[in-house]
């Protein structure tokens, strides 16, 4: 059954308790110079019409239906997993040429400095199979984060509002 | 029964192919490769030659009797197509027999150039683009005997083997006939900071330099000797001054081609079922909205997927395409995005400069037309996609979540601005 992360602006106020489940889950080292999959941002944004954005934000991979890292991977390194329908790597063979992240919009992929490889954001695939939700919604008291199945997401409505925003990055599969 | 011809068994022909299957399950998939390799990705070479991956890491889709099994196709290796009738979508071989297809995908890459001049054929005189040529070189490496380098071309072939001796401590230097450090690519002030970084780790480096010739000394050193009359020495040369799209066969054939075979966004050719895709070919690059040989293993396997479901019915289009480069070599990572030729005087340039980054950019009042930027390594997709979108949309501006990311990643304010955005914070 396949899932899809949905977060919801109004909700959130950049708490980065998801950043806090994201890095004891996937024992993130940062004093090793490891970064977070996850990244929360607390700006404030001027619009073109003078206005001002409060920004709360939460972002991590957003496991595109279409994603053009797993094309741009010169080694084969990521792939979608059929059940969940995340965005899943073996970085065994990966050298670090960073193709991935220039192929990523949202600059998901993240480099280990130890050795030079790609990780990034996998949904936490393996605790979703098992039942579970992902770490970071876990950690989300404000359920600014959620994580639902494909069909509560169309029953939701939400579906519209990403559509609009997978054709505006040429990600959708034509 | 749709009978589909694949002509060329890289990244391209192979997403061709498993595309192709995946839409049509009954399709006869007849491959055509002029070896007996799997298929492989060139860029890998030099990560093998390095020792950063295995030998069977090269090959990211698995050995040709997996695929043949995986996806019922007709390989037929060591098999080259020598000619091409596209209006009556007919395959010519060598030995003058003939076949007969529905739909036919041209998907036969590029080779390295090799220039014409004396010497080319020494011992020791290598190119940079194949797996043997990368066996020959790691083997050479391996031996120990090479005490010298020599590349003659700062492409992003080239970069990658001057990495190659440079890992294993070996003295290179490095030529190119170019005023500077990646020409078609990099504005000057860019090139100077790449090149002073390069020679800070101990890279020789000469430009304006034309190869004329390549000689054997008497101890068995090789010598190449430039117009300018400046004599580099070595053990080992490698030439990586470019490619050449593999299209010869298709001389007089009647398709349209320019470098290479021309095609619209659904990877078409001007002949009805006459596809074609990856570094043979040339699609529709969105900034110059001319057509343009921009090969890369993210397009080829893009296109080739295009390809292969446009051969079975369906309706895909390749797009968004601009030119991009990118080198990642000894802890340094440079990109250009768009076509730094395309840029004049009466540009508009940003310049900005910290102990992180290095950024310029050059933009006019339809949009940025290119930008240089040393250090992004991982902002590069969003800057490639924020350069996109103001082609696209010049009034458009950076969305919020593009500026935050931006920012946290120590873009300054200034730079925001010059890509189309505002920050207060």
């Amino acid at each position: 059954m396949k899932h899809v992360f949905v977060f919801d602006a109004d909700k959130c106020c950049a708490c980065s308790a998801c950043m806090m489940g994201c890095m004891d889950q996937n024992d993130i080292d940062l004093a090793a110079g490891e970064q977070c999959y996850r990244k929360t941002f607390d700006n404030e944004i001027e619009l073109a019409d003078g206005g001002v954005y409060c920004a709360y934000l939460s972002t991590a991979c957003m496991h595109c239906t279409d994603a053009p890292c797993i094309d741009a991977c010169p080694v084969g390194c990521l792939k979608k997993d059929p059940e969940t329908g995340f965005t899943i790597y073996d970085n065994t063979n990966c050298i670090g040429c960073k193709s991935c992240a220039m192929a990523c919009p949202f600059g998901a992929p993240r480099y280990r400095e130890s050795d030079g490889k790609m990780v990034k954001c996998d949904g936490c695939n393996t605790r979703v199979k098992n039942g579970l939700q992902p770490a970071c919604v876990r950690a989300c008291t404000f359920g600014a984060l959620t994580c639902v199945t494909e069909e509560e997401y169309r029953a939701s409505g939400s579906d519209k509002a990403c559509s609009a925003l997978l054709d505006s990055l040429h990600l959708r599969r034509k | 029964m749709n009978k589909i011809a694949i002509i060329g068994f890289g990244g391209a022909g192979f997403c061709a192919a498993e595309e192709a299957r995946r839409r049509d399950p009954k399709a006869v998939i007849d491959v055509y490769s002029d070896t007996d390799l799997g298929p492989y990705n060139p860029m890998l070479t030099t990560y093998y030659v390095k020792g950063a991956i295995p030998y069977d890491a090269m090959f990211p889709y698995g050995s040709l009797e997996e695929i043949r099994e995986k996806l019922n196709l007709n390989i037929y290796t060591n098999r080259p197509v020598t000619g091409l009738d596209p209006a009556n979508r007919t395959l010519r071989f060598a030995d003058g027999s003939q076949a007969g297809y529905d739909n036919i995908l041209i998907s036969t890459g590029a080779s390295a150039v090799a220039p014409p001049i004396p010497g080319m054929d020494l011992p020791g005189v290598l190119k940079m683009r194949t797996v043997k040529d990368a066996q020959e070189l790691k083997q050479r490496l391996d031996s120990g005997a090479v005490k010298s380098g020599l590349v003659i071309g700062s492409s992003w072939v080239g970069i990658k083997v001057v990495e190659d001796l440079a890992v294993r401590d070996i003295p290179c230097t490095l030529i190119d006939g170019a005023p500077w450090m990646f020409y078609v690519a990099a504005f000057e002030e860019s090139a100077r900071r790449i090149q002073a970084d390069l020679q800070h780790k101990g890279v020789s480096l000469s430009f304006n330099q034309m190869l004329e010739r390549i000689e054997r000394e008497d101890d068995g050193r090789l010598t190449a000797v430039t117009k300018s009359g400046d004599r580099f020495t070595a053990d080992l040369i490698a030439v990586c001054i470019g490619v050449r799209t593999n299209t010869a066969f298709l001389k007089d054939s009647g398709v349209a081609m320019n470098r290479g075979v021309v095609v619209d966004k659904t990877m078409a050719t001007n002949y009805p079922g006459v596809y074609a895709a990856g570094d043979c070919c040339e699609a529709l690059d969105i900034q110059s909205g001319t057509h343009r040989n921009i090969g890369v293993w993210f397009n080829a396997q893009k296109q080739g997927r295009v390809a292969g479901a446009n051969m079975t019915g369906g309706r895909m289009e390749f797009d968004a395409n601009v030119l991009v480069n990118l080198a990642h070599y000894l802890d340094y990572d440079f990109i250009s995005i768009g076509d730094v030729s395309a840029c004049g005087p009466e540009d508009a340039v940003y310049e900005y400069e910290d102990a992180r980054y290095y950024i310029r950019g050059v933009r006019n009042g339809g949009g940025v037309k290119c930008l240089n930027v040393i250090g992004s390594a991982e902002s590069n997709g969003l800057l490639k996609n924020i350069f996109i979108k103001s082609i696209e949309s010049p009034a458009a501006g950076i969305d919020i979540r593009s500026v935050c990311y931006l920012k946290d990643k120590g873009f300054p304010d200034s730079f925001i601005d010059f890509l189309g955005g505002k920050s207060v914070d």
